[in-house]
């Protein structure tokens, strides 16, 4: 980019703070009249040192602080964390504390993926989009709240299990409000399909190669919508999803509106998930019987090893490498987080697209810049 | 063509609106809701395993007397506002239940200056009201 | 042709129309503010929140709040821009307005069962001078655009000239398709031939026509290509500051209360009520402004509506769509509209 421009070029900044980005990253644009011809990025700006800090921090005190790494889906991030220390600890949660913690994942997923529909409707000039996905995700933000006591960094999760049970009257609860996201989901759908202006903007722009995509490292939604079936809760299963029956959704397109499409199709096997989940939770204790392990968690010293775990994030996947020697705090934990490697997608696909594609292809891979920079 | 976002749109213009007016009706909390934690000195041995679990340094014991106007003292934790996650570790970690989880978020923590937001052991037993102290 | 005027009132003429000039200056800045906040409560009608509701019963001196604000903010200018340029600029786009509004009758009044028209001047090409005159407000944006030495202020500057000249072309022939069929360029001539049917039934392609290429004229979404908040931070006006920016703003509002009122008074009826109505005393004076005033203000909701509800074009999209579909649909329309006054006429 810092070669010489010719006549009519110009650097633009998509700078760090700019309204159509959903964390501070710098985009450079080489533009010729409206026409991309270069393209780079910069990140850093809102790296906050979490894997440095966590190798000060107990492995109690660092469920608080892995919360943080992409604050929209924090549950997500804490399964990570502590899925790792539990298989460094070799103690598994019981049945019921797993159910408890899939349904929470779930919702999770759920809250992220209408959050990232909203916003690309929103980038792409229909700000209404926002405020209506929105109004269904409070709902769903409700029923978090009255699980785990907040509605963002919770900290719910504990070593063994999850911190209290479900309260009384959840299902009776939830199963309208998912009846009600549902409805909403589809006429979503209806409105995206339909829309002839929405489909000119994302049908075609944007495409993204399967190989392309494998060769990067993107996983999650964008890996999905260009028609590779892979999804860590069917290849790698952790807790229960080996007993739970849903499908893998994609589409082989692989531009805005598949992308669009499979995180709409996602919200709606979520919620078949979850009722599934209220269906065939068994009773019984949340945390390992005979351990130590429980609500207050012991004086943890983690046996020395190493080991990477993997889940599920609404983004793709995430991943935590922990290495412990035998004492009270990690050795070193490095996180892997999703939307690293799809950002680094992100040139490749806008050179030879106008500004305003520029706007609608970063929207749809939907993005938590937080994580991109730990 | 777009006949489906025009008709959502008139559909919602039909509904009420979300927005709650905040100073007029307070916020809805959920049962769990994590405020500021409650004392119980009678259970309170000082062992200092909170001050210990906090992630951000946010707990010193200090001493305190047991009782308004009472000459025995022990010691008891005293919570900086200003560092405190409400995240709930302390509440979960104390070996006697002597933390609770309270309900107040704004009463008496929003202050000027740093040291009004170090909330003593009488604040944190409910024993002075959390108002106390406040310039008007 | 002119209306006749009793004799003792000629010599008050000028003053006559000065006064209705001024008075129309001061009620359309008012007429801004209402628009406005019509916009912001309709919005959050439609996203499910209040609109501004705590200054002043239902919200309606926010505005009177907002342009206090405006008025006492700093007014910067960058180092590099063009002093000329960046300064004169809201003079043309409030030129461009006003020149417009001098022309358009905001109503009329029936005593004794003779019409008067209440316009500032009537003129014979009325139709005519209102569309060149609005079209002086391209350039007023070209010079902010381009004299804010800001490149996304340029990028705006680029899409607005596209914008533009596909939009001018379909609006112009539709117009003319109109005058065709009454036979007269005066705006008030066309609003009265309509009778009680009107245009919109005789003419609905050419309608259809009409309120795209306007909407698309005035700016607003899906044709705000110029000021895309999401690309473009704010388009053109990205360093405007204080009243500067108040101005430009509420111009642009002000294009969309006369844009209404054009679509009022040429295909929806203009004032025109039932002879009983006319013939009353009463509501001669009160009637046919009321409802001229009552079609312009739906006109605007919809127009409002129509921006928070569909998406936002890609500027070659609009540019396509302009020449390859609405320019045809125009030349269908003014054939259908000379057979129309033919046939009509004979």
């Amino acid at each position: 980019m810092e070669e010489k421009l010719e006549a009519n070029e110009m650097i633009i900044h998509l700078g760090p703070q700019h309204p159509m980005q959903p964390g501070p990253f710098r985009l450079n644009l080489r533009l010729k009249g409206e026409t991309v011809v270069g393209a780079d990025i910069e990140l850093g700006f809102i790296h906050k040192g979490i894997e440095k800090i966590l190798e000060n921090k107990t492995y109690l005190q660092g469920i608080t602080i892995v919360d943080r790494v992409c604050y929209l889906v924090a549950l997500v991030n804490e399964e990570c964390f502590i899925g790792c220390a539990e298989k460094l600890l070799g103690i598994e949660p019981p049945a019921r504390a797993q159910y408890i913690r899939v349904i929470l994942e779930e919702l999770t997923r759920i809250q992220s993926h209408l959050l990232g529909t909203g916003e690309f409707g929103e980038f792409i000039g229909f700000v209404s989009m926002f405020m209506y996905t929105i109004r269904e995700r409070e709902d769903i933000l409700s029923l978090i709240d009255m699980i785990t006591g907040a509605r963002i960094t919770h900290s719910y999760l504990k070593f063994g299990g999850v911190r209290d049970d479900l309260p009384e009257g959840f299902k009776e609860r939830a199963i309208p409000i998912l009846n009600k996201v549902k409805k909403a989901v589809d006429d979503f759908d209806q409105m995206f399909h339909s829309d002839r202006i929405f489909r000119e903007r994302t049908v075609g722009v944007g495409v993204l190669t399967a190989d392309a995509a494998k060769s990067l490292g993107v996983s999650g939604p964008v890996l999905r919508a260009t028609g590779v079936p892979f999804d860590i809760r069917k290849n790698e299963p952790y807790l229960v999803y080996k007993d739970l029956d849903f499908k893998v959704c994609t589409e082989t397109a692989g531009d805005c509106f598949a992308r669009v499409q499979v995180r709409l199709n996602e919200i709606r096997e979520s919620i078949y998930i979850i009722e599934q989940c209220l269906d065939q939770i068994p009773d019984g204790p949340l945390f390992p019987e005979g351990t130590p392990y429980g609500r207050r968690t012991p004086v943890m010293r983690v046996p020395a090893g190493e080991v990477f775990h993997r889940v599920e994030d609404p983004r793709g996947e995430m991943g935590m490498y922990m290495i412990s020697d035998g004492s009270d705090k990690p050795y070193r934990v490095k996180i892997r987080g999703p939307y690293y490697p799809t950002l680094q997608a992100l040139p490749p696909l806008i050179i030879g697209t106008t500004v305003a594609d520029v706007a609608s292809i970063s929207g749809s891979m939907d993005g938590c810049t937080s994580e991109a920079d730990r | 063509m777009v006949l489906k976002n025009i008709k959502y749109a008139i559909r919602n213009i039909t509904r009420p609106p979300v927005t709650r007016m905040y100073p007029e009706k307070p916020t809805e909390l959920s049962d769990r809701f994590r405020g500021l934690q409650k004392l119980d000195k009678s259970k309170c041995i000082g062992c200092g395993i909170c001050a210990n679990t906090c992630p951000n340094v946010a707990i010193k014991i200090v001493k305190a007397p047991i009782a308004p106007g009472s000459e025995k003292k022990r010691w008891f934790p005293e919570i900086d506002i200003g560092h405190c996650l409400f995240c709930g570790l302390c509440i979960d970690q104390c070996p006697k239940d002597a933390l609770t989880s309270g309900k107040e978020y704004t009463k008496g923590l929003v202050k000027w200056k740093h040291k009004d937001l170090l909330i003593g052991p009488d604040k944190l037993a409910r024993e002075v009201d959390l108002d106390e102290g406040d310039e008007k | 042709m002119v209306i006749e005027i009793p004799e003792f009132i000629v010599p008050f003429l000028p003053w006559i129309r000065g006064t209705i000039g001024l008075s129309l200056v001061g009620l359309i800045f008012i007429g801004a503010m209402g628009a406005v906040w019509l916009e912001r409560k309709l919005s959050a009608n439609i996203q499910s929140r209040m609109g501004p509701c705590r200054v002043g019963k239902y919200g309606l001196l926010q505005l009177v709040a907002d342009a206090i604000k405006l008025f006492t903010k700093e007014d910067l200018r960058p180092l590099n821009a063009d002093k000329l340029l960046f300064n004169n600029a809201p003079i043309f786009i409030m030129a461009s307005v006003f020149l417009v509004l001098v022309a358009i009758p905001v109503g009329a009044v029936f005593i004794n069962g003779t019409e008067y028209p209440l316009a500032v001047t009537e003129m014979d090409i009325s139709v005519l001078y209102i569309e060149a005159m609005s079209a002086i407000s391209i350039f007023g944006i070209f010079m902010v655009a381009y004299g804010s030495n800001n490149k996304y202020s340029l990028l705006g500057a680029f899409r607005n000239f596209a914008r533009m000249v596909g939009y001018e072309v379909p609006l112009g022939i539709t117009v003319v398709s109109v005058a065709v069929m009454t036979g007269s360029l005066d705006i008030v001539e066309i609003s009265r031939a309509q009778g009680l049917i009107w245009n919109i039934f005789l003419q609905p392609i050419g309608f259809f026509v009409f309120f795209v290429a306007i909407m698309a004229d005035m700016g607003r979404l899906p044709f705000d290509q110029n000021e895309s908040e999401e690309e473009l931070i704010a388009g053109w006006i990205t360093e405007y500051c204080g009243m500067r920016f108040g101005l430009s703003y509420f111009a642009e509002y002000m294009h969309m209360i006369l844009g209404s009122f054009l679509i009022a008074l040429l295909f929806l009826g203009g004032w025109n009520v039932p002879a009983f109505v006319a013939n009353n005393a009463v509501l001669g004076l009160i009637a046919p402004t009321g409802f001229l005033l009552v079609k312009v203000v739906f006109v605007i909701m919809v127009i409002i509506g129509l921006r928070w509800a569909i998406p936002r074009f890609r500027i070659d999209q609009v540019v396509d769509l302009s020449w390859k579909r609405l320019f045809p649909l125009a030349l269908l329309n003014l054939v259908w509209a000379v057979g129309l006054g033919l046939y009509l006429g004979a």
